[in-house]
């Protein structure tokens, strides 16, 4: 579960849209925290530099009030800038407190001097000191010798700041979080149309050249994507065909000709002596021609069952017997050979088939295990039923088995392994195994680890026949 | 000596077939189109017909369909340029005897010819013993004996050996035996055949006695 979520989040993160959406939006996240970063500071800078005008203003007045006003003014100036913080002191010359909230010459503070900030708690303590972190202080001397300091804070600066920091946040949620949730519902779209793109591949990989991508109305990148792909697969299907077709022709047009020269060689074989010393070499050049023959009679039958599509003819056959024809077929093969050859089937499974085609093909599989096991060997036949509905076929060897790499490609025309072209055969048994399974819709695929091979079909079983009844 | 009629508008198959036939001994009458075919296909002193299915004037399927409708149950060689499974079992439904693929090859034609003119020959009395040489096979107690020695057959050997006695002195071609035995009709390799009948040899021939069942250079075998 957690798994599977997992696996979901990294599509998520995985499709283009989600990694755009998601540059996009830190982007402008960052760059929006610039942008309202540089404006607090220049707001700052620029309400610092009124405080410190102010708070000279303010100096250069107060040092012309004489004694009793000046206390008078402070206290006032105190009381009536409510908005700011004000708050003062008046030290005489050796800097010792005489009056005012200051009660410390602030450390470092230089007199006559523009105004500096330093930290609250170096200026002033205790309940009166405002909850700002940094006050502007400044220190002059009085005509008569004392120090006044005055020291301001505007709260201008912490709201704006506020402000600000507000902004971002909400800047930032209103965003992301719809930002994301729409990228999210803007990925769905193009994902399910992923996902129709693989299924339609999924035949097309294991080898129906005539199914074609899905296109939508929309024209987009994936849909021009898709067109490309088609297109190409039109040329695939195109020159596979040609191939298919000048292979076909060749083997029908050769077919006449050849069995005419069999017949003559025949002809001559029955003519001569059976002591004349041509009588070999001739019946070797007519088992050369069968030969040849029988390789093209593969080869349109190949065709021949590609190019059937229709089912009818398939009828109820039971498994378990069918296997025991091949078995009987085939037994005296591999007794000649020198093979253990064993059958293990179950009764009473039922599937829709051409009967000769499904013993055709296991007959194939058969014969393509014996030959390519090793006198002494084993081969195996069995059929089982695997799961609800469905039979597995299983032709086991412990011979020289088929390497993982060359698994699908053995199914092709033609194909022979690399340790098997010292056996005799034409290659094309197998072809006919998968061009039969393909119009029954069994699935064929090739285990083994190794020490053999293992020629697997999963056969559909018929429809009435789930396993309660048996 | 059997009497053949061939329907068959192509010249070159049609000489094929004639030749061969003649060298086996077999007398041909040559029909080119279906209509002619079928007219002459009523008389009643063919012995078997060998029908090309694509003809002009009336095709192959209907020729013999008509025919069996007539009660004329002269044995059919349906002879087809078409390959296909479901063609062949639909001439062989319509009522034809055999069926071969064009190209062939002349003598599993023949061959062929030669056990539809036995089959004939055979169906009259329903026979329970089949004798050949000093071999014998009871078709009821499904048992053979050599002499007076009892073959001990599984009854795959047994299928096989009654097919090769029923046509004595015949040459029966692999793809005959596998269809006729094994009701199969696909290419099989070429050993599968042979590995059965040399098994089969083993159980009828005892060492110093004559094998009765003989290897055809390149085509097939023959028993007796």
């Amino acid at each position: 579960m957690a798994n599977a979520t997992a696996r979901n989040l990294s599509i998520h993160w995985r499709a283009t849209t989600s990694r755009l959406l998601l540059a996009y939006g830190v982007f402008f996240v960052i760059w929006g925290m610039v942008l309202l970063g540089f404006i607090y500071w220049e707001t700052l800078h620029y309400l610092e530099t009124r405080t410190d005008m102010q708070l000279k203003q303010q100096v250069a007045y107060l040092r012309s009030l004489n004694q009793e006003h000046l206390l008078v003014a402070l206290n006032d100036y105190v009381i009536l800038e409510r908005t700011n913080y004000n708050a003062w002191g008046l030290f005489d010359a050796k800097q010792h407190w005489q009056y005012g909230d200051v009660l410390q010459f602030p450390a470092g503070l230089k007199i006559d001097s523009d105004s500096v900030r330093l930290p609250t708690e170096q200026v002033i303590a205790g309940p009166l000191a405002p909850p700002t972190p940094r006050l502007s202080v400044i220190a002059a001397h009085l005509p008569n010798g004392q120090i006044l300091v005055l020291a301001h804070t505007t709260r201008i600066a912490a709201r704006v700041g506020n402000i600000i920091s507000h902004a971002v946040w909400w800047g930032v949620s209103f965003t992301l979080v719809p930002g994301l949730i729409g990228g999210l519902i803007l990925n769905r779209g193009p994902r399910r149309r992923i996902r129709q793109i693989e299924s339609a591949t999924q035949p097309i990989m294991r080898g129906d050249l005539r199914q074609r991508l899905p296109v939508s109305h929309r024209g987009d990148e994936l849909d021009r994507l898709a067109a490309i792909v088609n297109g190409m697969l039109d040329q695939i299907e195109r020159l596979m065909g040609e191939v298919k077709g000048v292979c076909d022709n060749i083997a029908h047009d050769l077919r006449t000709p050849l069995t005419r020269l069999r017949s003559q060689l025949y002809r001559v074989q029955q003519e001569l002596s059976e002591e004349d010393p041509h009588t070999a070499m001739i019946e070797r050049c007519a088992a050369d021609v069968d030969e040849v023959l029988a390789r093209f009679r593969a080869l349109l039958r190949i065709s021949e069952l590609e190019d059937r599509r229709r089912r009818e003819g398939f009828v109820d056959v039971d498994l378990g017997q069918t296997l025991e024809r091949v078995h009987e077929l085939y037994a005296p093969l591999a007794e000649d050979q020198q093979l253990q050859f064993e059958l293990q089937a179950e009764a009473g499974l039922i599937v829709q088939a051409d009967p000769d085609l499904l013993f055709e093909a296991l007959g194939n599989l058969v014969g393509n295990a014996i030959k390519f096991t090793p006198a002494g060997g084993r081969v195996a036949l069995s059929v089982q039923q695997s799961g609800p509905g469905t039979a597995h076929i299983e032709v086991a060897d412990n011979g020289p088995g088929i390497p993982e790499e060359q698994r699908h490609a053995v199914w092709q025309r033609f194909y022979r392994g690399d340790g098997s072209r010292d056996a005799s055969g034409h290659g094309l048994g197998l072809s006919i195994v998968a061009a039969i399974a393909k119009l029954h819709d069994f699935e064929l695929r090739i285990e083994g680890d190794g020490a053999g091979a293992r020629m697997v079909m999963e056969c559909a079983l018929r429809a009435q026949d789930s396993p309660a009844l048996a | 000596m059997p009497h053949i009629l061939v329907i068959e508008d192509d010249e070159i198959t049609a000489r094929e077939i004639t030749l061969e036939l003649a060298a086996h001994g077999i007398t041909t009458e040559r029909v080119h189109d279906g209509a002619q075919g079928f007219q002459r296909a009523l008389e009643p002193h063919f012995d078997a017909i060998t029908l090309d299915l694509m003809l002009p004037g009336m095709d192959g399927l209907t020729l013999v369909t008509q025919l069996r409708e007539r009660g004329i149950a002269t044995p059919v060689l349906m002879i087809s340029a078409l390959g296909d499974v479901d063609e062949r079992v639909r001439g062989l439904r319509a009522g034809g005897d055999d069926y071969l693929t064009k190209p062939f090859a002349p003598d599993e034609m023949a061959a062929r010819i030669e056990v539809l003119l036995r089959r004939q020959r055979q169906e009259q009395p329903a026979q329970t013993k089949l004798r050949v040489a000093d071999l014998e096979l009871d078709m009821i107690s499904r048992t053979a004996r050599r002499g007076s020695r009892e073959l001990t057959l599984l009854p795959t050997e047994y299928r096989l050996l009654e097919f090769l006695m029923r046509y004595p002195g015949q040459v029966l071609t692999r793809a005959m035996i596998f269809e006729s035995v094994w009701g199969l009709r696909f290419d099989p390799g070429t050993n599968l055949i042979d590995v059965h009948i040399a098994r089969l040899r083993r159980k009828v021939d005892n060492e110093g006695e004559a094998s009765l069942i003989r290897t055809m250079r390149g085509s097939g075998y023959r028993l007796g």
